[in-house]
């Protein structure tokens, strides 16, 4: 009788880490294809001030440029960068992904948001510098093994122009980063 | 006994084997090469993962391994990794952008009527050679230079790598060049100068034949600048019939229309918001 109870908890305990562990696994999948939090403040711009419209397309296509970028870090593509970023910004993260493939090696983003202040807006709207606080996990692979990871606080400069229908990411410098 | 001297043996053992380590500098200028102090012993393998760069070597730990400055002109956030046969130690450092010495200039609109307040906007972005960009504080000198007249200038403190400065068009019609310059670099763009509104609008009426011609004299702005061809002027003619009204566009700085006019009429002009004389004309 007390051998048949202990069967049973060891079961229940198992099954409860099998299920625990397809969730973590599930949630972090998940987590890759949700769009990264970005939080704006525009109180400080200027001189422009910022239009209706506009603020609530700077957080959503930048979002989506992390999210693409994420995209390509990861799985080494440079087609996904076509969407959200243009000029200096496009090519170095080009390069990137380039290097990234010689060398087999794969950067993982876990994205977990984004401060977003508008510093700048052109008198006649178009450019925007922002100041981004980034919180991310990173974690750098060569081939499948994990060679980096830690969780890293990154501050950005990032200079964003309009273009047909969204923002684009025009320029995007990491200024200052610590370790949280 | 036994036991106890394989753990002291063991313990021995860890405590003198050091783990590779990296010491990067915490940071580094743009286009200059690095040396990066490492730890440890053996063959390892050196990672350098950049904002537009990630490569990989075989170095041996515990020696000196030089980045060259090709590798570090991205100014941004950089990860140098380094794993021996004992695992992986990492730091990361900044690059910050190198000396301005590149502009981009973003001037709007590109024709603006004269003498618009605050009309035209100009704002430079400063870049280094290798479009890092500059945040440092530095003084950018903004310049004007309208077609035959002086040039006038002015400088502009940039902050977090932008400087920027609103100008009213000059009096004159013409081109005119900005330019914004900072250590070896000066950007010019050009804006073209239009006349603004038309101003003392006036008509004068003369027999043609069986009708009317109605002309304007030069149609100038308030300065005096002649009002591009092809700007529309509006005839309105109003008898004992009602109101008839004419779009004409300057050709050779005026705009003239032939009106077929019976009894008594009142002639008028205007062109956009301004409004001309009136003339009292009488037909046949």
């Amino acid at each position: 009788m007390r051998n048949t109870a202990l069967r049973y908890c060891v079961l229940a305990v198992a099954f409860s880490v099998l299920v625990c562990a397809a969730a973590v696994l599930h949630l972090r999948a998940s987590a890759s294809d949700e769009l990264p939090r970005v939080e704006l403040n525009a109180d400080n711009i200027g001189p422009r001030q910022i239009e209706d419209l506009t603020s609530k397309s700077i957080p959503r296509d930048y979002a989506l440029a992390w999210q693409t970028m994420a995209q390509a870090l990861e799985e080494n593509r440079t087609d996904v960068l076509d969407g959200y970023f243009t000029g200096f910004e496009k090519d170095e993260l080009t390069q990137r992904v380039k290097s990234q493939m010689k060398s087999d090696l794969h950067t993982r983003y876990q994205d977990r948001g984004h401060k977003l202040q508008a510093i700048f807006y052109a008198p006649a709207g178009d450019a925007m510098e922002l100041r981004d606080h980034a919180q991310l996990d990173v974690q750098v692979l060569d081939g499948g093994k994990v060679i980096y990871e830690g969780p890293v606080n990154v501050d950005y400069i990032v200079i964003m122009t309009p273009g047909a229908d969204r923002w684009l990411v025009r320029q995007m410098q990491a200024v200052q980063g610590e370790k949280p | 006994m036994r036991r106890l001297i394989t753990v002291a043996i063991i313990f021995l053992v860890a405590s003198v084997a050091q783990a590779a380590e990296i010491h990067p500098p915490a940071q580094t200028v743009a286009g200059n090469p690095i040396t990066i102090a490492s730890s440890g012993s053996g063959d390892a393998t050196f990672y350098l993962i950049g904002p537009a760069s990630a490569s990989k070597r075989q170095v041996q730990a515990g020696s000196d391994i030089a980045v060259d400055s090709d590798q570090i002109e991205h100014a941004g956030r950089y990860v140098a990794i380094l794993c021996a046969s004992d695992g992986c130690a990492s730091s990361s450092f900044f690059v910050n952008a190198a000396a301005p010495n590149r502009l981009s200039l973003l001037v709007h609109p590109s024709r603006v009527p004269v003498g618009s307040a605050n009309g035209i906007s100009t704002v430079a972005f400063v870049f280094d050679n290798f479009h890092n960009l500059v945040l440092k504080p530095d003084s950018i000198k903004f310049s004007v230079q309208p077609k035959g007249g002086n040039e006038v200038s002015a400088d502009r403190e940039s902050k977090d790598g932008i400087a920027w400065v609103r100008l009213t068009s000059a009096k004159k019609e013409g081109p005119t060049k900005l330019g914004a310059a900072i250590g070896h670099a000066n950007e010019i763009r050009v804006v073209q100068q239009v006349a603004a509104d038309a101003c003392n609008l006036r008509i004068k009426a003369s027999r043609a034949k069986n009708d009317y011609l109605i002309e304007t004299d030069p149609v100038r702005d308030c300065s005096g600048n002649p009002v591009p061809d092809g700007t529309v002027v509006s005839f309105t003619m109003t008898d004992s019939a009602g109101k008839t009204t004419v779009d004409v566009p300057i050709k050779r700085g005026v705009a003239k229309i032939e009106m077929s006019i019976k009894g008594r009429a009142r002639v008028t002009v205007a062109s956009g918001v301004v409004t001309g004389n009136e003339l009292e004309v009488s037909g046949g």
